[in-house]
């Protein structure tokens, strides 16, 4: 199948820079050119045909009415190596342990703020610390139960783009893009040996279950959503029915003068033992957090408190995803867990610290400069792409309020052979996998590929044009069985 | 097993009454637009009994100049603005389900979405009479298929029995809202010029509720007022009559928790079905007697959601 690389000099996943098939990907390719281009388009078109069947959809918001979306995925997939999986796992392993070290100790001793290695004035400034969780004391010190990362490969090299520990979506997409892919290349799964991603659901139900503070036998889970007109309701429901717990929202529930949570059942109250969150922190209780939602439940965090209930994750615990902070992720790591972080982060200079700063105003150009406690794209500032004037303007703030900014380089994405009008092009990809930590961790065998399906765009948000692709992870090398724990 | 929250059991009990009603439009518009072609044109019957049926008329005349069979058609099946049409029904039977797809087998939630995206892409089809037929068939089939899956690979839980309620409640309901409409005025002396079709409407008002066949088995006799009430009222074994309607519901009360006082109203509305003579099968006693069920099912109605929707303590 001919494959047009002249559009970009850039890293390919599947490609190597001769244009030659990488080895891990040497039976995919070559299965793709036996298919041929009609053929190819004819299996894109049925697994459209399948996620419209299936109901797999997600939701934009425009004139302020959510629309359901059929879920874009491109049938080629991303394939990485086994033996790489396994070093960026235990990286994300290694790395969700220390930010929960850390979440720990902030909203405890604070012994990193006083040996000097975590500034104060930045947990002063944070949007995301809660002084309302100060002296809490989750199980095993535990504060971000489920993690998803953003990675990105830049110049080849898996780095972390972001750690998210509110409340990260995905992953149903990835199980079901898993779903529409064996049915698009059955024959390949046999034909080699590719990680299964299914068993996420049962790791995610133990991790909770392990979670319940009394033990009733079986602990009752429940998942809260904001509601069906959220954009990840989707993936609400998905996995309540994947681990075969409650579905709730906040008007389902209620705290009861002893500070015990119960859901509305048609039996009368029923206790629950442990919540999976999908609401952000702030919404969770009108009593304690902003006094206008109606999407939580009045006296949640009484019953947190008082450790009635666990929940996950636990309120707080996104003080550890600001930008600020992922600037200073290697350290935590360092300070303690006493190893060197076996992922790297993305370069990230931060603009309240007179070298770096300066460093940064002196290369705008060649930058990206985002504000600090902001989430998703706004304020955002691409220095090639960017106006004299908007450069003029963004140093102005930056010298003005130096610890709102941090910046990175501009990245440079792999890409991956994506179908477009019939032809396979390179289109720029990130990667979310899915990071458990319970009693032990577990890591999603790859994760969610998000692709930009515009030629050179970065943008790979569903909302914003971008597709998905399945990811493989195949087994290159023999090696020993893995234990079959899971966090819990 | 945890309880069923109270929410999602009155999202199932609606979701099963949406595509109940959604396939009762679908057959009660099939054999009204039969019985039409089968009619001389100068027969009386007319397309809005239709409109009586679904108790629309003066909504409908708010949207629309003509009662003609377009405009009547056109809002009992395609009208987004009627939200008694098979096509709202459908959507909120399918937004009912997106809140509970968690304790549906994945095949229903697959089958309803597969219903939506027929009734959205052929409504149409449904409007032009020579298409309509066709469209209201593969609705009817497809409303099958969405029951056959429940039947078949859904537990039979507080759930299922949540939409087991919804659905035989809405049954009972439309077989009393056609007997309401076309029994009624069939039994009235002189409003039909035409003796000689009564019969043919009778065979119509069975056929719209897929009676006939049943109806002869169990009657052993030709098609006749009186007998046809009956048989839509009390016979035990036919799934559309009022009364085994209302014993489904019993035997799915009695597997619920907290169903004493729902299961007193159940009984009250069967005696008014059961307990009476002959003597009332005239057009004014049957008028009295429907009035009296439905306000019946009316009260089973409000009980079934003041005892399980709610999520109150036990009084």
């Amino acid at each position: 199948m001919p494959l047009d690389l002249s559009t970009s000099a850039r890293w390919d996943e599947l490609l190597d820079e001769r244009g030659e098939p990488r080895p891990i990907a040497k039976v995919l390719l070559h299965h793709l050119e036996e298919l041929g281009a009609a053929e190819l388009q004819e299996r894109q078109d049925l697994a459209e045909l399948d996620i419209l069947a299936l109901g797999i959809t997600f939701t934009v918001y425009s004139d302020g009415r959510g629309i359901d979306r059929a879920w874009p995925l491109c049938v080629v997939p991303r394939v990485i190596a086994a033996s790489e999986w396994r070093r960026v796992s235990a990286g994300l392993t290694q790395r969700l342990e220390a930010l929960n070290r850390f979440i720990d100790d902030l909203y405890g001793d604070q012994e990193i703020v006083r040996d000097g290695v975590f500034p104060a004035e930045l947990l002063e400034g944070s949007a995301n610390f809660r002084p309302e969780c100060v002296g809490a004391r989750p199980a095993r010190g535990v504060w971000a139960h489920i993690c998803g990362s953003d990675l990105v490969r830049h110049h080849g090299r898996f780095m972390v783009l972001e750690d998210n520990l509110r409340v990260p979506s995905g992953v149903s997409y990835m199980l079901e893009n898993r779903v529409i892919s064996k049915r698009t290349f059955a024959d390949l799964f046999e034909e080699q040996s590719i990680l299964p991603v299914d068993d996420y659901p049962s790791q995610l139900h133990a991790l909770l279950s392990s979670l319940a503070p009394a033990s009733p036998e079986p602990p009752t889970v429940a998942v809260l959503t904001p509601g069906v007109y959220n954009s990840a309701y989707f993936e609400h429901s998905f996995l309540a029915q994947a681990m075969g717990v409650e579905l709730v929202e906040g008007r389902d529930l209620f705290v009861d003068a002893d500070d015990l949570l119960h859901m509305r059942t048609i039996e009368g109250p029923k206790r629950v033992d442990v919540l999976y969150r999908r609401i952000d922190d702030l919404f969770l209780d009108p009593e304690v957090f902003r006094p206008d939602s109606a999407i939580g439940v009045p006296g949640l965090m009484r019953a947190w408190r008082a450790g009635t209930v666990a929940i996950a994750n636990a309120p707080g615990a996104g003080v550890a995803d600001d930008k600020l902070v992922y600037a200073w992720v290697p350290d935590i790591v360092r300070y303690y867990l006493g190893e060197e972080p076996l992922l790297e982060n993305v370069p990230t200079f931060r603009c309240h610290l007179e070298d770096e700063r300066s460093y940064v105003l002196d290369h705008l150009a060649e930058l990206v400069v985002k504000p600090a406690n902001e989430s998703g794209g706004s304020g955002v500032l691409i220095g090639d792409r960017a106006t004299r004037e908007e450069l003029r303007a963004a140093a102005e703030a930056i010298r003005a309020n130096p610890r709102n900014w941090v910046a990175q380089p501009i990245l440079d994405l792999s890409t991956v052979p994506t179908l477009c009008d019939g032809r396979l092009e390179p289109r720029h990809v990130d990667l979310r996998p899915f990071t458990l930590q319970g009693a032990t961790s577990w890591v999603t065998p790859g994760g969610l590929t998000r692709v930009a399906l515009r030629q050179g765009s970065l943008v790979v948000n569903s909302s914003q044009g971008g597709g998905s692709k399945d990811t493989w992870i195949v087994e290159d090398e023999t090696v020993d069985a893995e234990d079959g724990t899971g966090p819990g | 097993m945890t309880a069923l929250l109270s929410r999602v059991a009155a999202d199932l009990y609606w979701a099963a009454r949406y595509l109940e009603r959604a396939e009762d439009t679908a057959r009660i518009v099939r054999e009204h637009t039969n019985l039409i072609i089968d009619l001389p044109r100068r027969s009386p019957l007319t397309w809005e009994p239709l409109l009586a049926l679904t108790g629309s008329r003066a909504a409908f005349d708010a949207r629309y100049e003509r009662a003609d069979e377009e405009s009547i058609i056109r809002y009992l099946l395609t009208d987004p603005e009627h939200p008694g049409s098979l096509a709202s029904s459908v959507i909120a039977a399918r937004e009912d389900l997106r809140t509970t797809r968690q304790v549906l087998p994945r095949l229903v939630w697959e089958a309803v979405n597969d219903l939506y995206l027929f009734v959205r892409s052929h409504g149409a089809d449904g409007v032009e009479r020579r298409s309509r037929s066709r469209f209201l068939e593969q609705v009817i089939r497809e409303c099958h298929l969405v029951r056959g899956v429940l039947v078949t690979s859904m537990s039979h839980d507080e759930a299922y029995e949540m939409l087991s309620l919804g659905a035989n409640l809405e049954r009972a309901d439309m077989t009393t809202r056609i007997l309401d409409t076309r029994a009624v005025a069939l039994l009235s002396p002189g409003t039909i010029e035409l003796d000689t079709y009564r019969n043919v409407q009778w065979t119509g008002v069975l056929r719209s509720l897929s009676a006939l066949q049943m109806f002869h088995r169990a009657m052993h006799r030709p098609v006749d007022g009186p007998s046809v009430v009956r048989f839509l009222l009390t016979d035990r074994h036919f799934p559309r009559s009022v009364a085994h309607c209302l014993r489904r519901i019993d035997e799915g009360l009695a597997r619920l928790p907290r169903n004493a006082e729902v299961r007193t109203v159940v009984d009250g509305v069967l005696e008014s079905i059961v307990d009476r003579d002959a003597g009332d099968l005239e057009a004014e006693g049957l008028r009295t007697r429907l009035d009296e069920i439905q306000l019946g099912l009316a009260a089973l109605h409000d009980r079934i959601g003041g005892v399980y929707f709610t999520g109150t303590p036990d009084a």
